[in-house]
């Protein structure tokens, strides 16, 4: 389970490298849990595309004779990957308390978010071509997946702007979000396009930080400082068809088997879910994880998010901290962080009500590499 | 904006010879199968004798999406058409889709619709770099 919860400063936060970012939110979520560090005897690493954090951290941390000690790259996934290791890890006994951080440094002061990724063409091979022929970064493969689920399913831009709006109003609420100004619909189609079918409005933010979890046993986390959040269930996906042939490339992704392998590891079922922090690199990522969930029937998330389910007081409650669209990108830390935060209560103004069951998803790659979690207030759904 | 500029590797050698040659190099297994050119072993068998065989170069339009550069002053931002086509032998590609007159400028993206025929093309970066497979419509 999930005993402790360290966040740093999130956003345009400058002068820390990836690894001190790293080295002070291990350092806040074991003082969140109640616990000192001499306590940690494993530890997980992941970085953004920056780099900048190795198994290195458990020197900068001063831990010694660990038990568990790695670095895992899965993209987007890795949050959610990091959480079932150490609760395999935990459950098999190798270690007892295992920290799970991820910290990155992308921002620059002297430039703007844009330059942040991708702007290292490579000159020669196979990605050299793929940049020589305009395809760099990942603002082009997710335009190209949006478009294709557009054209299939008649999703439209101002549907996916339901989502953008959505979750601007939950970061409303969120003192810890970057974008906290309401946003309309109008002013999601008016912002520029970045991609087309994607404005601006449709795209991640950029961070700086650092954010970690630690992860112990039951018996070891109910005597500790926070509510417990317990880890129930938990699968993983990687369809394997990344620039190649591919039928489900932007209609179907690995939620839509991860998702009901892990409610089923739990025990519970979609309609026990009270809230939902979903990937949402883009807000068409959003759309077609609550299809691959089965929130609604595949291809009918466009008409599904503009019923006005989402954002406060809808009646699905779903990336209630404003996600990465407007609140902060720490990759899969985004959404498992707001999910320990609602699962434990302490959401204050954009607390959901219910919150015994929250499934948290992770996506990597272009729809590539997935990861789901079920999360409880209590150890048995 | 046309294509950038791009150099050969090891693993893009023969490609790029295909290319220079105006034909787009598939990777074939002894069961005739195609695989990507990037495949180092068969999609559909996983065999791992692959020769390179040139493809017709007809496709179809799987999904396209258009890029923007920044704005710089009153000029209206750079565009680019981007497309995957589903080559008539079965693998993807994700090339831009251009006009059909070299140096005219991306496609006009209004009307495009899944299934349209494109056709494979080549262009070049100035100065000395490798040739790059687009697609223009049919």
């Amino acid at each position: 389970m999930i005993a402790g919860l360290g966040m740093t400063e999130l956003g345009r936060v400058y002068g820390q490298t990836p690894a001190r970012f790293a080295a002070d939110a291990v350092r806040l979520a074991v003082a969140d849990a109640g616990l000192r560090l001499t306590d940690v005897d494993g530890l997980l690493t992941s970085s953004g595309m920056s780099g900048g954090i190795s198994i290195d951290l458990q020197r900068d941390l001063g831990l010694t004779d660990l038990r568990l000690l790695s670095h895992l790259q899965a993209y987007g996934s890795t949050a959610g990957a990091m959480v079932q290791f150490a609760s395999m890890a935990v459950q098999s006994g190798m270690a007892s308390v295992i920290a799970c951080v991820f910290a990155d440094s992308p921002l620059r002061p002297e430039r703007g978010a844009g330059a942040a990724y991708g702007t290292r063409r490579a000159p020669a091979g196979w990605w050299g071509l793929l940049g020589a022929s305009g395809i760099v970064g990942a603002n082009p493969m997710y335009a190209l997946a949006a478009r294709r689920h557009m054209e299939r399913y008649s999703t439209t831009s101002e549907q996916l702007g339901h989502i953008a709006v959505a979750q601007r109003a939950w970061a409303a609420v969120n003192p810890a979000a970057q974008l906290r100004d309401p946003i309309t619909l109008a002013d999601h189609q008016a912002s520029r396009w970045i991609v087309e079918p994607f404005h601006l409005l449709d795209c991640c933010l950029v961070s700086n930080g650092g954010i970690a979890v630690v992860v112990t046993s039951a018996e070891r986390a109910t005597a500790l400082a926070q509510p417990p959040v317990h880890v129930l269930g938990w699968a993983q996906r990687h369809p394997g068809h990344y620039l190649r042939r591919d039928p489900d490339f932007g209609l179907v992704t690995g939620a839509a088997s991860a998702g009901p392998a892990a409610l089923a590891m739990a025990g519970v079922s979609l309609a026990d879910v009270d809230v939902a922090e979903l990937y949402d690199c883009y807000t068409f990522t959003v759309l077609v994880s609550l299809e691959d969930y089965g929130f609604c029937a595949k291809g009918e998330g466009g008409p599904f998010v503009a019923s006005g389910v989402l954002g406060p007081g809808g009646k699905l409650a779903v990336n209630t901290g404003g996600g990465q669209l407007s609140a902060y990108y720490m990759w899969g830390m985004t959404p498992l962080s707001e999910a320990v935060i609602q699962a434990r209560g302490q959401g204050g103004d954009r607390q959901a009500g219910a919150h015994d069951i929250v499934l948290v998803s992770g996506n990597g790659g272009v729809l590539d590499h997935h990861s789901t979690l079920v999360l409880g207030s209590a150890a048995t759904a | 904006m046309s294509v950038g500029p791009v150099e050969r590797d090891e693993a893009t050698a023969e490609f790029f010879d295909g290319t220079a040659a105006g034909q787009f190099p598939l990777r074939r297994c002894p069961e005739g199968h195609f695989s990507e050119p990037a495949a180092a072993a068969c999609v559909t068998c996983g065999r791992t004798e692959l020769a390179f065989v040139p493809a017709a170069g007809g496709a179809t339009l799987v999904s396209w999406a258009v890029s923007y550069g920044r704005p710089a002053g009153d000029e209206p931002p750079p565009r680019t058409v981007l497309a995957i086509g589903e080559l008539d032998e079965g693998p993807w590609w994700w090339a831009q889709l251009d006009a059909a007159e070299p140096g005219d400028g991306p496609a006009d993206a209004d009307g495009l619709r899944v299934g349209q025929r494109l056709r494979v093309e080549f262009r070049r970066a100035d100065g000395e770099y490798e040739a790059v497979p687009v697609f223009v419509l049919a």
